[in-house]
């Protein structure tokens, strides 16, 4: 199929639309995870702010 | 004899100046450059970008200046474009200033900063009827990321024929977001639902924001390697302001290499508005559909948010949607106080700003995307 057409544009942004939906709340799912690193133990800010 | 020789050497100094190639068309765009310094100075409409884009319009309109010829200082700055040098170090400076904290704290609502992004296509489909090609046409659609550097980046990958009316449009508008989204928002919610207030979020830790530009980093140069560029330096940047131990150089990042990208991109954007490329009729159909972006952008956000409260016991604020368009923090100021005139104690700029950031990589999923199906 020839790039330059008007179809080819209505399904390039059905595309990326729903794709990047589908990434966007796959980084969701990804920052849900986060809050698990919080059983390694939490950082002292006190002396990672002093030691530079 | 005397007057003759007279003569030529007038003719001959003439010559070498600009003066004989002035036309209409520079005097209109040095008109402009003085339009946008005003603005800046007077209305404060983004003075860090109006005044060295205006002044650097002003001058390559003055024809015979050697400053946007090969070699010369501006064409060099134009360079660190060309070359996706300089939109990269402003998502660094942007990275080390920026608190993803409620974006972390509220993943849920992270699906919004790319429900506002129906503007882009909505502005594609539109340029492709009006004629343009598929790669000017997917240019001209990030408009509606309201992300500048991915604005710029996109154009040069895609149509760097089009930068100066691009660059200029996204600009604008993400200047004129207080005036362009409350009608749209209003339109769409009812005082009932602008009045609803959020939780307070939870704290994000000092592991959690370590690891998010970590995690995020490797993620994106997996996935979308067309835009790892800009939101890797996004999150060096970030990490720089995150880990502590590096305070002097996220200090450096934010203000000292910040505030020099930016003079040498406001120029090179600003050399690149010469009259015979932008006052054509392109750059008003550009124009056009970067506002129609931005409606469409600001709708859909919402839009998203209130199909999004089908789904969640606890509903949320659907003002919120319209923060989904990429423009940080002025999207989140504008949900925040649209909120405020129904409610004066209903504050929303914490909770708008995880949309708002999520925003930034809908506008760069979106692009990726886009450039890994046209390139």
């Amino acid at each position: 199929m020839s790039r330059d057409t008007l179809t080819f544009a209505v399904i390039l942004s059905l595309i990326d639309f729903f794709l990047s939906m589908a990434m966007i709340t796959g980084i969701g799912l990804i920052l849900r995870l986060l809050p698990l690193l919080n059983r390694l133990g939490a950082l002292d800010e006190e002396s990672m702010r002093r030691g530079h | 004899m005397l007057l003759d020789q007279t003569m030529k050497f007038f003719g001959a100094l003439g010559a070498q100046t600009g003066v004989a190639d002035l036309w209409w068309g520079n005097v209109v765009m040095i008109a402009v450059g003085i339009g946008m310094i005003l603005l800046a100075v007077i209305k404060k409409y983004e003075p860090l970008l109006l005044v060295g884009i205006g002044f650097s319009c002003i001058v390559s309109n003055v024809p015979g200046s050697n400053l946007i010829l090969e070699g010369g200082l501006f064409d060099y700055a134009y360079k660190g474009v060309e070359l996706l040098i300089l939109p990269p170090l402003i998502f660094f400076g942007v990275g080390a200033m920026t608190d993803f904290g409620p974006m972390i704290a509220n993943p849920g609502l992270v699906i919004l900063g790319a429900a506002a992004h129906l503007g882009i296509f909505v502005a594609l489909i539109g340029a492709k009827l009006l004629g343009f090609t598929i790669y000017q046409s997917g240019a001209i659609g990030i408009i509606g990321g309201a992300d500048g550097p991915m604005a710029i980046f996109m154009s040069v990958k895609l149509a760097p024929e089009l930068l100066p009316q691009i660059s200029v449009a996204a600009y604008s508008y993400m200047a004129l977001m207080p005036l362009i989204q409350p009608p749209v928002m209003r339109l769409l919610t009812s005082k009932q639902e602008r009045m609803i207030r959020m939780k307070q979020l939870r704290t994000v830790s000092r592991v959690e924001r370590i690891a998010f530009p970590i995690v995020i980093g490797i993620i994106v140069n997996l996935l979308l390697p067309p835009v790892a560029p800009l939101i890797t330096m996004l999150m060096l940047g970030n990490l720089f302001k995150e880990v502590l131990v590096t305070e002097r150089l996220a200090k450096t990042a934010a203000n000292e290499v910040m505030n020099m990208v930016i003079v040498l991109l406001t120029v090179a954007i600003g050399s690149t508005m010469q009259a015979d490329k932008f006052l054509t009729g392109s750059t008003i159909e550009v124009v056009v559909l970067g506002l129609i972006a931005f409606l469409f952008g600001t709708g859909s956000g919402v839009i998203g948010a209130k199909i999004l409260n089908l789904f969640l016991k606890e509903k949320i604020n659907p003002l919120l949607g319209s923060a989904g368009i990429a423009s940080v923090p002025i999207a989140a100021h504008v949900a925040h106080n649209v909120a405020l005139e129904d409610d004066p104690d209903n504050f929303l700029i914490y909770h708008a700003m995880g949309p708002n950031l999520a925003g930034v990589f809908g506008t760069a999923l979106s692009g990726g995307i886009m450039l890994a199906l046209l390139q």
